[in-house]
């Protein structure tokens, strides 16, 4: 990976951030069939209020087949790149400095919101802050639906 | 002349003073809609002191509709006619009209209408004046009731006429008019207002007060009873309910009293379960609400035997209380309204039983509370102590000296942000603070949509964070080791960090540690509590214990307790360690599982992980891992 700029990191990443917040949550609520497909295939760790859930699958299936309707808003979030050329795992090994681009940057997102549980809408507003590890996605499979990056970790947690 | 037109006396008018405004009666008691229409176009000096009290111009119309609504229900919930009052607000000429009593009145023929007579005693007055003098026309600028007296305001020069009425027929009795004498009510009013003054007039009401509150104060069963106030000999004695003026101020300056009586919040907070307001004769709840301030954790309440007629008597206490078990509201009309029963228990969340019957068993409560999630004990993988001893440092440091931390933690890698929720849900009774030191920092990319703004906000490099530390408020964490319930800390191990030595193509391994808590400010000589999220990611480094702080991100929010992350299932002692097979127990977490198994969230059975740490680093660790602690 040649240089790249300070803006276009920022830009990336905040990019790749509100992609996330803006999908991820949707999906929560309305769209759970498709959980799954926000993780890398190996996390290396997903946390709700301090259960450790194994995978992506793990998670669509608790929301899909356990959690009542619920719904969230992130009221506030930010992100920072943590490593600018993640060392991602393909299927030839690891992927060559060369071969890199701008989005083989791993990001670090931290959201702040609330959530409302059940359809009912007197139900409490739960304040909630989630942190997540972002990771470029290895799959070399191409589409306008292919995610750039995937949850390699994630933590949940109510907070109010 | 007779019409609907509102008997409204004044404009803006609310809670129980009332300013006498354009109306007028006439003999009969009827609307006078001459004088009204003629103030109504704005004659000055009247126009001020009756329709804008503040003498400030128009509200929008939002703001009038919302008063006028206010006023409505006022007026449909109030009982009493009685509250016209004088209030002098900046820009009326007070000072230039004289006061006079007029009493007598109450037993008067006309006492029996819904004002008792008042408006019609005004018109006497005004009319008696105009035949005892001559020149321009003789008015009542101003009026209120105190007790069985009716204060007026007239100009000077309507004295000698006034002073002639007295001992008149009204009605069918004899009224007497004579000069008023406010040093009386006022110094009572000043006392009240200031009950921790320091005049010795003060000393005495606050005493007698204090004396009052004893007597109905039961420690042993939380009660505070302020049932039957208007009965009270010592209150009656105090001359406490003579006059509108005082009893309106009356209960905010006997909660004012209450919380003198106590150290600190927290003995406050828990020196009362249950308060009765029992046989009050309330309308409404505007002359007690400060209740609700005073002691906002009330269990049990009683309201029985008062004359609330709906919820509209009761709005402003619809979001207050949250913590109410019971309430009584027989003998009001408002219990035989259909709506009664959904309202309250839509109100109070924790209600479980409404006029003494049972509407939510203590399990139907505790439901509520569940998250779909159950809240379990920190996450904390930490197998070398490195997260503990960082966060230990860390908080000590950023509270005491962010130059050295930054020195110690961060080089010219290590990047900062912050971002504000300033709507996020906060703790029942929590202030919100200004936001102003931080809000122009603040990187929310919800808010912040703008690439320079975004990276104006990032702070790369110690120097760059430093320059930003330096300009945010000094601050004090809560002390993880005093308080370990009052923070949350987890922590995890995360790969593919990048490696400053550039020897490793994989990069290298790292913590993510995660912390939720609270920190108190001190911010225009005032503190205030704030809550915060902050995540960091920390790498081998040059610091303390070899490790570096690569990435530093602080959510800020208003205070929202603790209580989220306290462990649903406490009945379970933690203190009794479940046989856990070795495998399974810890190094797994080391290295991701191949092909992990979907472990359902289920109750009771948290994370193996997380069985080695219970609350903040503190809680329930065995004391030689401190040892290593330097």
């Amino acid at each position: 990976m040649s240089s790249v700029s300070d803006d276009q990191l920022v830009k990336v990443s905040t990019e790749a951030a509100t992609e996330l917040v803006q999908t991820f949550y949707q999906a929560l609520c309305s769209n759970r069939e498709s959980i799954a497909s926000f993780y890398a295939p190996v996390p290396s760790k997903i946390l709700f209020n301090g259960n450790t859930v194994a995978d992506g699958a793990a998670v669509q299936d608790i929301f899909v087949n356990q959690m009542p309707h619920a719904h969230y808003e992130a009221q506030s979030y930010d992100c920072q790149v943590i490593n600018r050329a993640y060392p991602t795992v393909t299927e030839s090994g690891i992927k060559p400095a060369a071969q890199m681009t701008i989005k083989d940057m791993s990001i670090l997102v931290i959201v702040s919101g609330h959530v409302r549980y059940g359809e009912n809408r007197d139900q409490p507003q739960r304040g909630f802050s989630e942190t997540f590890v972002l990771v470029p996605n290895p799959s070399a499979e191409r589409g306008k639906r292919r995610r750039d990056w995937l949850i390699q970790s994630q933590n949940f947690r109510l907070v109010v | 002349m007779k019409t609907m037109k509102s008997r409204r006396p004044g404009g803006a008018d609310r809670g129980g003073i009332r300013k006498r405004g354009p109306t007028r009666t006439d003999r009969d008691g009827d609307m006078d809609m001459d004088t009204s229409a003629a103030r109504g176009g704005g004659k000055r000096g009247r126009g001020n002191t009756g329709r804008n009290p503040t003498g400030r111009s128009a509200p929008s119309g939002r703001t009038q509709g919302r008063d006028r609504n206010i006023d409505a229900i006022q007026k449909a919930i109030s009982n009493s006619q009685d509250s016209f009052s004088i209030r002098s607000g900046k820009n009326t000429n007070a000072d230039r009209l004289e006061l006079y009593s007029v009493r007598g009145w109450k037993n008067s023929k006309a006492s029996t209408r819904r004002d008792h007579g008042v408006e019609s005693l005004i018109s006497y007055l005004e009319r008696r004046l105009n035949t005892l003098k001559s020149g321009s026309r003789a008015k009542i600028t101003k009026s209120r009731v105190e007790g069985d007296a009716l204060i007026v305001s007239v100009r000077p020069d309507l004295a000698e006429p006034m002073s002639k009425i007295n001992g008149n027929v009204f009605a069918g009795v004899n009224i007497t008019v004579e000069p008023y004498d406010p040093s009386s009510t006022e110094a009572l009013d000043r006392e009240i207002g200031a009950a921790n003054g320091l005049s010795p007039e003060t000393v005495d009401v606050k005493s007698k007060m204090t004396a009052i509150l004893a007597r109905r104060y039961f420690p042993e069963t939380k009660l505070l009873d302020l049932s039957k106030l208007g009965t009270d000999t010592d209150l009656n004695a105090m001359g406490m309910f003579n006059k509108t003026s005082t009893e309106s101020k009356f209960f905010p300056a006997l909660m004012k009293v209450w919380n003198m009586g106590f150290p600190d919040a927290k003995q406050r907070r828990e020196a009362v379960e249950s308060v009765s307001l029992a046989d009050n004769q309330l309308a409404n709840i505007n002359v007690v609400t400060t209740l609700a301030v005073t002691i906002p954790g009330l269990k049990n309440l009683d309201l029985s035997n008062n004359n609330f007629k709906d919820a509209h008597s009761m709005i402003g206490w619809r979001w207050k209380f949250r913590d109410l078990e019971f309430l009584d509201l027989t003998g009001n009309p408002f219990s035989t309204d259909e709506s009664f029963k959904n309202t309250m228990m839509k109100w109070y969340p924790k209600l479980q039983t409404l006029n003494n019957v049972q509407v939510r068993t203590p399990e139907e409560v505790a439901a509520q509370k569940k998250t779909p999630i159950p809240v379990q004990p920190p996450h904390f993988q930490d197998d070398s102590q490195i997260a503990e001893n960082f966060i230990r440092t860390f908080f000590a440091g950023y509270d005491g000296n962010r130059t050295e931390l930054l020195n110690s933690y961060y080089d010219e890698t290590s990047s900062f942000s912050m971002n504000i929720n300033t709507t996020a849900p906060k703790a029942a009774q929590a202030d919100t603070a200004s936001w102003d030191p931080y809000i122009k920092k603040s990187r929310n990319l919800l808010k912040i949509s703008h690439l320079p703004a975004r990276m104006a906000r990032t702070y790369t490099g110690k120097t760059k964070i430093g320059e930003l530390w330096s300009t945010l408020p000094p601050t004090r964490h809560s002390d993880m080791a005093l308080h370990p319930e009052e923070c949350l800390v987890e922590c995890h191990p995360v790969p593919g960090l990048p490696d400053q030595t550039g020897q490793s193509a994989t990069g290298v391994g790292g913590l993510l540690v995660m912390v939720h808590g609270k920190f108190e400010e001190s911010l225009g000589g005032k503190m205030e509590t704030r809550s915060f999220d902050r995540s960091f990611i920390i790498g081998p480094g040059n610091g303390p214990g070899g490790i570096r702080v690569i990435n530093d991100i602080l959510a800020l929010r208003a205070y929202g307790g603790h209580e989220a992350w306290s462990p649903e299932n406490q009945a379970i002692p933690q203190a009794i360690p479940q046989p856990i097979p070795q495998a399974i127990a810890s190094p797994a977490a080391v290295v991701p599982p191949i092909a992990p198994a979907a472990i359902p969230v289920v109750p009771g059975a948290p994370d193996p992980a997380s069985q080695r740490d219970t609350g903040c680093l503190a809680q329930a660790r065995p004391i030689p891992k401190f040892s290593r602690n330097s």
